[in-house]
């Protein structure tokens, strides 16, 4: 029991100290208690205050004292119910009568560190700056000097290849009659390749996801393929995928990841049999943009029923996926015979190929895998990736970012001729502002083959609220105010799978659109203008010549 | 738009901008060639002829053109029509720009943009038109007996202080047709076509936001988002078989009159869609619920991916939710947790439900829920006791805490509790000192038989014995006593227990509660220590009424805990001149005892360790070579128990007896409670005495559990805001019962009730007379209002599991 003589403010922290502040107001509230019934972190309570008003009226000193009690809404200031900025509170406030406030001034990481546990959470990297993809610029507008397009009323075409494009030499064709055919004695390979929508999206797993935010995305991809003649693809994340849909007709829009954990692969591997199509292609992960370096731990509490029946483990445990995969020792060996493995199961018949964080090492990989026959693309996740879950140190420090990577990258195929054999795929902070097109032209122009999202579409089909400024960010707790990361009911049937399919399609019809937009000027149509750098300018003399493109100013 | 049932060229009544040069022209014949023996004239020189003719006079002319670029055009209007009829290989935009009143006969084909930004002109080309004809039109007519190659009739678009122009083509036109059209008429008759799967080209229609397109043959798509398909009304039937007439006489097609106008079934329209309609048209072209139901649940079944794993309903949830779907409930928690000052208490007296029953009205019954609890509330609570339940009391956290003292005194003067009906069983308690009174006073009151075994001649123990009278009135022992005598307790006095007594004691009782206090001071050994004397002993002499002439003498006390204290206010009572407590350590003194010893002058000493007293010195020396004058040492550093009664299957501790939580030994049978254990406040020896009884009674009973002790509540629940400050000193009963702030224990003021917006919380009154506040689940949404303002802390926020 605490003691009755007791410390008034020694070492209670003041709300100065947080990143949000609540501002109440009083004289709007009717005091209905949506705001404290809405609170994913019980930031904010009901509580009573006293007022005490000492008045006097007479003609000398009269002094009367009047008390009243009202009823307020208070913040907390305990650093573990730290208002994370969400707004639920102002959602479903009738009466605009309460509003978080970011505080610029606040300590928060000097805080959240209790037992000794550092701060973790979802969300992206916490840098609200204008990142190099959004300071690049189109800067090649034909009117007269290009075959001018537009973006109206022409055709276009906006497709890019997943796989290895073997140069014509290499194909293992052969003339019979005046026709060209597959030499099938050749016994050379003929890699599979899928011709897909420029912007993909990225790996966000069953688990890491609620259940309407998975399958929302799942048939907002479905229906833009089927419907929309898009070919959008999805890749699963690691944790497996409904057995439903792997043994169903839309197979063929997904990617499968398999991880370091493996969690679900067995699932997977059962359900082969029963497969009517193939995926689009397997992921194999061997880092992420959001925490490189960096495994995962899907908490026992979020491993129910249905979690643990999709990755094939049993319920409330704790799953780790290590930072690396555990009988890997090298470059050659790691990404080899993952490979092989991959293309195997599903006869070679789908593209394989890895993702790793951005970071100055790519290169190495690339090279590697320019020399792999099997290896269908590289995927390079940028610093500015987002997650369910990481420690915040991984997140805001750790990783490179993108632009300048895929660059390099890029530019290393140039250099051996084979900027048109491997795909590179560009992923990490890919409409971190919104402009989700110009970014995508962006990484293309600087030679990325197609993009991958995550945050974005959570945030464009969910309304996840999380931002840069960390408000809400709470991915990892299971506790997401829009049901977008959580596993718990209440709080994910909040969410509409079928208006998360909707947003779907909305943003990459509009996508679509805004890449025309861009292409047309340059009077690309029917062909990506994959490493057209000549269309980028910058008005940063250093960034211009790190990327190899003009400066502009 | 709708369809004109005549169109014909307007002639402006604006005056040309220049007047004519001269009127030598000849009205016809004009004939102006655009080659000059074999040498092409430039488009600029044959302009300049051409319109110097004009403005001469001339009205029909001849061109024979090399390629020159937009004959024709720019013949302001007048009042007579000027006919210019042309051949020739003609170059681009004949027409262009051409005005009303002029009217062109192309004899053959005509190049690209015919007609551009015609502005009234009539122009007939007698063959085919080629890229571009008609782009930009804003008036008058194109009539082409042929084809129209790509993009025609682009942009055109409709003045409305003119008529709307009109393009006819007679067979089929080119890709790319009427792009962005914004108005005006095209007629596409479909005869004999180029392709003849496709009479409107690839792609027509893009970004068409006006006018009207008649065609007669087979297309193959356009833009859908533009425009749309519709048959002919008979307005637009009339309108066409009106003006198809003079257009295949112009183009010297009239007898294809009849196979054109058969039959309005041949012929369709488009049209484009009005910005409202576009505005209103559904983004999706399905949308995604019917997705879902009609392609995605069939490819992967019902419910979708997930719902052979989910085993709650598949509807949405609102954000605002009640019932089962709440993530927080509340719960009126009354009673669940301790209050602090019951808490704090070692025998948990429910203080705050004495100030319930006062401010009910029921003072005695308040006053008498403090036997049940102890036998010696006026004595202990109301004099000896440092009142841990004060110190913990959250009022005084606000001004000053509740007079509990005060309502211990004030049971003085009541009558034992009436007791249970006998059970028949039978306990013995050895020591009569406060644990042992109060595990009797329970046990008895259960209806227990108890034997009380008292090695000294009277009760109390050390109460009674080394306890200055000074600090507690030997009457209010002695009526607390009395009243113990009243419960029917068997109290053997002057029963010293040795092992064999013990065994027959063990052997004749149920259980055995070992009571029997610290009664062998502890010393400690140094020079001359010999000549000191224990506290023990100082103070039981002096409570036997064997007095120590003390007078003006000098005392020194080792050990300046309370006992020391008490010693010092007896060593001045009893005539000392000076006294003096040293202690190794900080003195762990408090309370009353230090104030008493500390306002009558007594001196506390620290760190001193004692090195030896010499006697005939008078004189007591410290390792830090300082000494102070003593005529008498008394040795306070405690008293530990004599335990050699008890058989070895009774375990000790360096001289304690050892207990678990519950006051129970080795011997299931056998419980030790107050200083035989570990010493204390004699409150904590009641508080032990009633645990251990009431743990007995249940094993007696063999009720199947332990009796709880509940957790305390912690203080920032409780709502100090709702009191104002009231300071004073103890009043009355009624006035203190005010001050408390009921904690953890409803008030049943109605704030919650009051407060809940969605009145989800009423409250219920039972038959008994007892009550309850209620949520109503259906309407709470778990906001913790009621929580955030119950006075008493009694609502509490649970996970609504």
């Amino acid at each position: 029991m605490e003691p009755a003589s007791r410390l008034d403010y020694n070492h209670k922290l003041s709300l100065r100290e947080f990143p949000y502040i609540v501002r109440w107001r009083d004289d709007r509230c009717k005091r209905c208690g949506r705001c404290t019934a809405v609170c994913p972190v019980k930031a904010i309570e009901s509580t009573v205050k006293v007022q005490r008003l000492v008045h006097s009226e007479g003609p000398a000193p009269t002094p009367s004292a009047a008390r009243k009690v009202i009823q307020v809404v208070e913040q907390v200031t305990d650093m573990e119910r730290y208002c994370t900025g969400c707004g639920s509170c102002t959602l479903v406030c009738p009466n605009e009568a309460i509003e978080p406030e970011f505080n610029f001034q606040h300590k928060f990481y000097h805080y959240k560190n209790k037992g000794g546990e550092p701060f973790k959470r979802g969300g992206r990297r916490n840098d609200p700056s204008v990142s190099t993809l959004d300071k690049l610029k189109f800067t090649r507008i034909s009117m007269l000097t290009d075959p001018a397009l537009d973006a109206g009323r022409h055709e276009f075409r906006v497709r890019t290849l997943l796989g290895r494009i073997l140069p014509p030499e290499e194909l293992p064709l052969k003339t019979v009659g005046g026709k060209l055919t597959v030499d099938k004695e050749s016994r050379g390979f003929i890699p599979p390749v899928r011709e897909i929508y420029p912007i993909m999206i990225g790996s966000m797993s069953v688990g890491a996801l609620s259940p309407p935010m998975w399958e929302g995305l799942a048939m907002g991809v479905a229906y833009l393929n089927e419907v929309e003649g898009l070919p959008v693809v999805m890749c699963s994340g690691e944790g497996g995928m409904p057995p439903r849909l792997l043994r169903s007709k839309y197979l063929k829009y997904f990617i499968i990841q398999i991880a370091s954990g493996y969690f679900g692969w067995d699932e997977i591997i059962h359900a082969l049999p029963h497969m009517v199509e193939d995926p689009a292609a397997i992921e194999i992960k061997y880092g992420q943009g959001a925490k490189p370096g960096d495994g995962g731990l899907l908490m026992a509490q979020k491993v129910l029923k249905l979690i643990a029946s999709i990755r094939g483990v049993p319920q409330f445990i704790d799953l780790a996926s290590p930072p690396t995969h555990q009988t890997k020792y090298s470059i050659e060996e790691a990404v080899a015979k993952m490979i092989q493995s991959m293309s195997m199961a599903w006869g070679f018949r789908v593209p394989v190929y890895p993702k790793i964080s951005g970071t100055k090492t790519a290169r190495a990989v690339l090279n590697n895998l320019a020399r792999n026959p099997y290896a269908a693309a590289l995927s390079i996740d940028g610093e500015d990736g987002g997650t369910g879950a990481a420690y915040n140190v991984s997140m805001d420090k750790m990783g490179h970012p993108i632009a300048s990577n895929i660059r390099d990258c890029y530019l290393d195929l140039v250099r051996q001729g084979k900027q048109n054999e491997l795909p590179l795929i560009a992923a990490g902070g890919v409409g971190k502002k919104g402009n989700l097109a110009a970014n995508a032209a962006a990484l293309i122009m600087l030679g990325a083959s197609a993009v991958s999202i995550g945050k974005y579409i959570m945030q464009a089909a969910a309304d996840c609220f999380g931002d840069e400024y960390n408000r809400c960010n709470l991915c990892n707790t299971g506790r997401c105010p829009r049901g977008i990361t959580t596993q718990d009911p209440k709080l994910y049937r909040r969410l509409d799978s079928d208006r998360v399919a909707e947003r779907v399609v909305e943003t990459f019809k509009a996508a679509d659109v805004e890449l025309r937009k861009i292409f047309a000027p340059m009077g690309r149509s029917t062909e990506l203008p994959i490493g057209m750098s000549d269309g980028l300018g910058i008005e940063d003399k250093a960034m211009a010549d790190r990327l190899e493109i003009s400066y502009v100013c | 738009m709708s369809a004109k049932k005549t169109v014909k060229s307007k002639r402006s009544k604006v005056t040309p901008p220049n007047p004519p040069l001269g009127k030598g022209g000849k009205k016809e014949g004009v004939t102006i060639h655009g080659s000059v023996k074999g040498s092409r004239v430039p488009s600029r020189i044959l302009e300049e002829q051409i319109q110097r003719a004009v403005q001469e006079g001339a009205r029909e002319l001849h061109v024979v053109a090399q390629g020159q670029h937009g004959i024709g055009g720019r013949i302001w209007p007048r009042s007579e029509t000027v006919k210019l009829t042309v051949e020739g290989p003609v170059g681009q935009r004949l027409g262009s720009m051409g005005m009303p009143g002029t009217e062109i006969i192309v004899k053959g084909s005509a190049s690209d943009d015919i007609g551009w930004l015609n502005c009234g002109a009539k122009i007939t080309v007698l063959g085919d038109v080629t890229n571009g004809a008609f782009n930009a039109a804003a008036q008058g007519i194109l009539y082409v007996q042929g084809s129209g190659g790509a993009r025609c009739d682009t942009m055109t678009k409709h003045n409305p202080r003119f008529e709307p122009p009109q393009s006819w083509y007679f067979r089929n036109v080119g890709d790319s047709f009427a792009e962005f059209k914004a108005g005006g008429i095209a007629v596409v008759c479909g005869v004999d076509p180029r392709n003849p799967d496709n009479v409107l080209g690839y792609r027509p229609c893009v970004g068409m936001v006006g006018g009207t397109i008649y065609f007669r043959g087979p297309i193959q798509g356009y833009s859908e988002k533009d425009v749309r398909l519709v048959e002919l009304t008979p307005q637009d039937w009339e309108w066409l078989k009106t003006n198809m007439g003079p257009f295949l006489e112009a183009i010297d097609r009239s007898s294809y009159y009849k196979e054109l106008t058969r039959s309005s079934g041949e012929w369709k329209k488009l049209m484009a869609y009005t910005p409202q309609e576009k505005r209103s048209r559904k983004w999706f072209k399905m949308s995604a619920s019917d997705f879902r139901k009609n392609m995605w649940e069939k490819g992967v079944g019902q419910g979708g991916i997930f719902a052979e794993y989910l085993g709650h309903d598949l509807t949405l949830l609102p954000y605002i939710t009640t019932g089962k779907d709440r993530r927080n409930k509340p719960v009126w928690a009354n009673e669940k947790y301790n209050p602090p000052c019951a808490f704090a208490c070692p025998t948990h007296i429910p203080s705050h439900k004495r100030a319930t029953l006062i401010r009910q009205g029921k003072i005695h019954d308040a006053l008498e829920l403090v036997l049940q609890y102890s036998p010696l509330p006026a004595t202990v609570c109301g004099q000896i006791c440092p009142n841990l339940c004060m110190n913990a009391c959250t009022r005084g956290r606000l001004d000053r805490p509740l007079g509990i003292d005060k309502l211990g005194s004030l049971a003085l003067e009541l009558a034992a509790p009436k007791k249970e009906s006998p059970t028949g069983h039978t306990v013995a308690v050895v020591g009569g000192g406060p644990a042992g009174l109060s595990a009797a006073w329970q046990l008895a009151l259960k209806g227990h038989t108890v034997d009380l075994y008292e090695a000294e001649r009277k009760l109390g123990g050390k109460v009674e014995l080394c306890i200055p009278r000074e600090r507690l009135p030997h009457e209010i022992l002695q009526k607390e006593l009395s009243r113990f005598g009243e419960i029917g307790v068997k109290v053997h006095l002057n029963s010293r227990i040795d092992r064999k007594k013990f065994e027959e004691i063990h052997g004749s009782h149920e259980i055995v509660v070992v009571a029997c206090g610290a009664h062998k001071p502890r010393g400690i050994s140094f020079p001359g220590s010999e000549h000191s004397i224990s506290a023990y002993d100082f103070l039981k002499r002096i409570n036997s009424g064997n007095k120590p002439a003390l007078h003006g003498k000098k005392v020194v006390i080792i050990g300046a805990g309370n006992v020391g204290m008490d010693v010092a206010s007896e060593a001045y009572s009893n005539g000392a001149g000076s006294v003096i407590a040293v202690d190794i350590q900080k003195p762990a003194a408090f309370g009353k005892e230090m104030e008493v010893a500390m306002s009558k002058g007594t001196q506390v000493l620290w760190p001193k360790f004692t090195e030896r007293y010499d006697n005939n010195e008078k004189k007591i020396y410290f390792k830090d070579g300082s000494s102070l004058d003593s005529d008498l040492v008394v040795v306070s550093v405690g008293d530990v128990p004599i335990v050699d009664f008890l058989p070895p299957g009774i375990h000790t501790e360096k001289g304690w007896i050892a207990v678990n939580q519950i006051g129970q030994t080795s011997d299931v049978k056998v419980f030790a409670i107050g200083d035989a254990t570990q010493l204390g406040l004699v409150t904590h020896a009641i508080g032990q005495g009633r645990i251990a009884a009431e743990t007995i009674h249940y094993q007696l009973m063999h009720a199947p559990r332990w009796p709880e002790v509940k957790q305390v509540i912690s203080y920032d629940r409780i709502k100090t805001e709702y009191y104002d400050v009231c300071r004073g000193e103890f009043a009355s009963p009624e006035k203190e019962a005010d001050r408390c702030m009921s904690c953890a224990t409803c008030r049943d003021c109605h704030m919650c009730e009051a407060t809940c917006y969605w009145g989800a919380i009423s409250r219920v009154e039972h038959k008994d007379g007892s009550y309850e506040y209620v949520v109503d689940e259906d309407l709470c949404i778990g906001c913790g209002f009621c929580a955030g303002v119950c006075p008493c802390g009694v609502w509490e926020m649970v996970e609504n599991v």
